[in-house]
């Protein structure tokens, strides 16, 4: 089942949450919206379940036109932030109430409800916890049993909001790994909101990043990361030096618009190159900390502006060269991506 | 364990004995002496009191009204309460505040509020007398009396309970395609039964007691629209103390038996439903 | 504001329009029929016969010293337990002790107790058949159908508001403030009136307003202990009491609209406090998330 989601748009009172927004969702994939708190995220997800109507725009599931029709009807399994699982029903209850509202027509009889339900707790792995409450529940089992509960009536999408957002960082990395798995098996078309980047990369096939109601870029994991689309991309993946031309000369001209007037070089970290002599369009810096954090080197630098400049080593390259604090060096972006300056900044 | 934690702020053995003296003064002291003076009644002598025909006819009507009023206060305290949380409209503010009123207002205003209302020529009773239907100086009047005193408790204890309901919740139960129905009576209502039981179990208790608005609607006659509360006011009034305390005291019993109720159900409630965060 | 919408709730879990007006307007119209029109009856039947039989009524020496008496009453009954509120919450908010629930119940016991009941237990301890009553008859003292009675009723059925408010307020705030004021070099009595009086103040408020319109209202566990002599222990509901049995009405309705005007002044400023103390706490939290 795919998602389209055409110039949706959608506002709160004079808040845009969403401004035109425009995306392709394909059959199958895990997708990632990204972005920073009140970047839209999270309404577009519950546009695309029904929870929230579109002020403008339409979606549309398989080709079909489902903007008007109701949450009821449109078999979306939804994981919410905090769960809400029912704290009247045991564990078993909250999974089968999708299949016990359905119409008596439709209603599978009780022997296959059960089977269904301790199929879909095995696949969870918490078949053991069918008669608990959630309150007797930990952190990830709630979650669990919340992506089972939504995965009971078949859903053709599943949504899911800050899915691992209320839990603490070790289970957290576990469930990533375990949903990616999941997905694997199920292979439902699903889509997850998170402001965690290296959620959004490690889990997702496609990631979108949005920020203010705008979809910035739409890619794999590889291409947002290493080809960011726009500075806002850039810099809400991962750290990164910014040298304006105006400032640092020539130094900002290393990509494509060489020469233009207010160029911004973005060069993460770990392109940056440290060189104990001068060359061709370096730039003199002074080493002020080095800090060993895992298996990277940090290293803070500062321009003879004072401009500061982070750069990034492997211990083994660290363990190479030996730089002091203190110590004079000479940078040099091994590759930047340059955007035209935006003065708004 | 000790029977006080250690703390660094002063002042507990002071707060802690004013407390337990004047408790005992105020409360306690009088109390027993409602069960001792009880106690000095034979057991046969007691059973003759309490289950005397008129006595047996008050305790059904004080029980059967009470019941019949808090049920009533049970489902309107559940609409008003609804209506409060989620829908707005103009006026709602003051609304609110309105349903206090039968904390508010004395209970002898109300009485007499009430039956002038309902009385065969009164506002309301003029509407009902051609029906047939007689409230005032009737069981009815009773009813009516009690869930007017009732009617704040069931609201009160469901109010916040409504408030606080996650629409997550809810809205989780529209996603598995539970209709708003479904959704009322699956999720919403088992969520504020506990709360639901313990307004009906406070309006209960509080009708059972109830006095002063009910003795003006009720009409008082023996054996068909005569209170408790009421008949230990009249043997007092004819000295007859022993057998005032013995009614007295198995309203007494009740009210302890229906304190036990409440925390009853807010034990079992809080013990598996208490959500760890 | 005028459209009949639900607040911070998605269209997904609303109920269609015609429901929303449809329990509206039931419950406005239960609410209309049975607490606004008792309390417009009041004043409509003190009023019947024009403001000078109002006026009149009022000014009998008889419904002036009934209103004298409950004021008395109640002045002496609501700080009585008002010191007591503060001191079992004081006990029971901020300190951990064996037995807690139980004497919270306690405390909680005399709104279960019917007010006949009330009234009858002192009459079994200071009546003239009860405990005390050869020997405060000895000794001249009347309780039971004289005043004092009529204070204990009162101080008994108003016996828990205070403490009622002020536990859960005093257990949400904690012991934090009190424990910094301490280190810092306060006295114990000077943390009270210095820090922990003016963050219960609210709650304070809110208690002695209820406790204050029942005392001034009690009718059962006074009538029981007062023996109604007139113009001596009569308290304005015993007096409104005893003017509609004398089928009075005009006098005992105008003699219960002072009490229903009371109610509405204890909910206006029950109304006030409330909307006092969610302003202080979304300010507050307003703080908090600033940071």
């Amino acid at each position: 089942m795919s998602i389209e989601i055409q110039s949706v748009a959608k506002r709160f009172g004079n808040f845009v949450a969403l401004d035109n927004v425009d995306l392709k969702v394909e059959t199958g994939e895990l997708l990632a919206l990204l972005g920073p708190s009140g970047c839209g995220k999270t309404t577009l997800l519950r546009i695309i379940a029904g929870l929230e109507t579109p002020d403008a725009g339409q979606i549309r599931f398989h080709g079909e036109d489902a903007t008007g029709t109701h949450v009821r009807e449109r078999q979306v399994g939804f994981v919410f932030q905090h769960y809400a699982l029912f704290r009247h029903m045991t564990v078993f209850e909250n999974v089968a109430f999708g299949l016990r509202v359905r119409p008596r027509q439709t209603r599978p009889p009780e022997a296959e409800i059960r089977r269904r339900v301790h199929e879909l707790l095995e696949l969870v792995q918490l078949d053991w916890l069918a008669d608990r409450y959630p309150a007797q529940l930990s952190g990830g089992q709630r979650q669990r049993i919340a992506l089972a509960r939504a995965l009971a009536v078949e859903p053709k999408v599943l949504l899911l909001d800050e899915p691992f957002g209320a839990l603490d960082t070790k289970v957290r990395k576990e469930l990533r790994r375990w949903l990616k798995r999941l997905h694997n098996e199920v292979h439902v078309t699903s889509v997850f909101v998170t402001h965690d980047q290296e959620e959004a990369l490690e889990v997702a096939d496609r990631v979108v990043v949005m920020n203010k109601g705008k979809i910035e870029q739409v890619g794999t994991p590889e291409q947002v990361y290493d080809t960011p689309a726009t500075p806002f991309v850039y810099q809400f993946l991962g750290d990164v030096n910014l040298f304006h031309s105006r400032v640092h000369g020539g130094f900002a001209e290393v990509g494509e618009h060489a020469g233009a007037e207010g160029v911004v070089a973005y060069v993460r970290p770990h392109d940056i190159e440290l060189l104990r002599e001068p060359a061709a369009l370096t730039l003199p810096a002074t080493l002020d900390h080095i800090r060993a954090i895992g298996p990277v080197v940090r290293l803070e630098l500062r321009l003879d502006n004072g401009d500061p400049v982070e750069a990034e080593l492997s211990r083994e390259a660290y363990a190479d060269k030996r730089y002091l604090a203190g110590e004079r060096l000479h940078i040099r972006p091994r590759t930047a991506q340059n955007f035209v300056e935006d003065y708004t900044i | 364990m000790r029977f006080r934690q250690a703390s660094v702020l002063p002042g507990f053995g002071l707060a802690f004995g004013y407390t337990v003296f004047y408790l005992g003064l105020v409360v306690l002291l009088p109390l027993s002496a409602l069960i001792i003076k009880t106690s000095s009644l034979t057991f046969d002598r007691f059973w003759e009191v309490v289950t005397a025909e008129r006595v047996m006819a008050a305790y059904q009507l004080t029980f059967g009204a009470s019941f019949v009023a808090a049920l009533i206060n049970l489902f309107a305290g559940l609409l008003v309460a609804w209506v409060l949380t989620r829908y707005r409209f103009p006026g709602k503010r003051l609304v609110d505040a309105l349903v206090d009123l039968p904390f508010a207002l004395p209970t002898a205003v109300a009485g007499i509020a009430l039956t002038t209302l309902y009385a065969p020529n009164g506002l309301i009773g003029e509407w009902l007398a051609p029906l047939g239907v007689q409230v005032a100086f009737k069981p009815l009047g009773v009813v009516v009396a009690l869930t007017f005193i009732g009617l704040p408790f069931v609201v009160r204890t469901v109010q916040p309970v409504l408030q606080e309901l996650e629409a997550e919740l809810e809205e989780a139960a529209a996603c598995l395609g539970a209709s708003r129905w479904q959704t009322f009576g699956k999720v919403i209502l088992p969520t504020v039964l506990p709360a639901l039981m313990t307004g009906f179990t406070l309006a209960f208790a509080r009708a059972i007691g109830e006095y002063g608005s009910v003795i003006f609607i009720a009409g008082n006659i023996p054996l068909e629209s005569e209170i408790v509360p009421l008949l230990i006011i009249g043997k007092l009034e004819q000295y007859d103390y022993a057998g005032a305390t013995a009614i007295a005291s198995v309203m007494l019993l009740i009210s302890f038996g229906l304190i036990f109720v409440i925390n009853l159900i807010q034990w079992w409630h809080g013990r598996r439903h208490g959500m760890r965060k | 504001m005028h459209s009949l919408h639900s607040s911070k709730r998605s269209g997904a879990t609303d109920e269609p329009a015609w429901v929303r007006w449809l329990l509206t307007v039931a419950a406005l119209v239960f609410l209309a029929f049975f607490l606004l029109l008792p309390l417009a009856a009041v004043f409509t039947e003190a009023l019947r016969k024009g403001w000078d039989l109002y006026w009149e009524a009022l000014k009998e020496p008889e419904a002036l010293s009934a209103i004298k008496l409950t004021l008395i009453i109640t002045a002496i009954a609501v700080p009585l337990n008002l010191v007591f509120g503060v001191a079992a919450s004081w006990a029971i908010a901020k300190f951990d002790f064996k037995g807690k629930s139980l004497l919270i119940t306690l405390i909680d016991l005399p709104f279960s107790v019917s007010p006949v009941v009330a009234g009858l237990i002192y009459v079994l301890v200071f009546g003239a058949q009860g405990w005390l009553g050869p020997w405060l008859a000895e000794h001249d003292i009347k309780i039971i159908f004289a005043v004092p009675g009529m204070v204990l009723a009162t101080v008994f059925v108003t016996f828990p508001f205070v403490a009622r408010e002020l536990i859960p307020l005093m257990e949400a705030q904690g012991t934090d403030e009190e424990q910094a004021a301490l280190v810092l070099g306060a006295s114990g009595w000077q943390t009270f009136w210095k820090v922990t009086l003016p963050n219960i103040k609210w709650g304070l408020l809110y208690g002695v307003i209820l406790s204050n319109a029942r005392a001034m209202g009690e009718f059962g566990a006074v009538s029981v202990v007062s023996g109604h002599i007139r113009g001596l222990t009569n308290t304005v509901p015993l007096h409104v009491e005893i003017l509609y049995n004398e089928y009075n009405f005009v006098a005992a309705f105008a003699c219960a609209s002072i009490l229903a005007l009371l109610a509405l002044v204890t909910l206006a400023v029950k109304t006030w406090v409330e909307w006092r103390s969610e302003r202080q706490m979304a300010a507050e939290q307003a703080v908090v998330h600033d940071h």
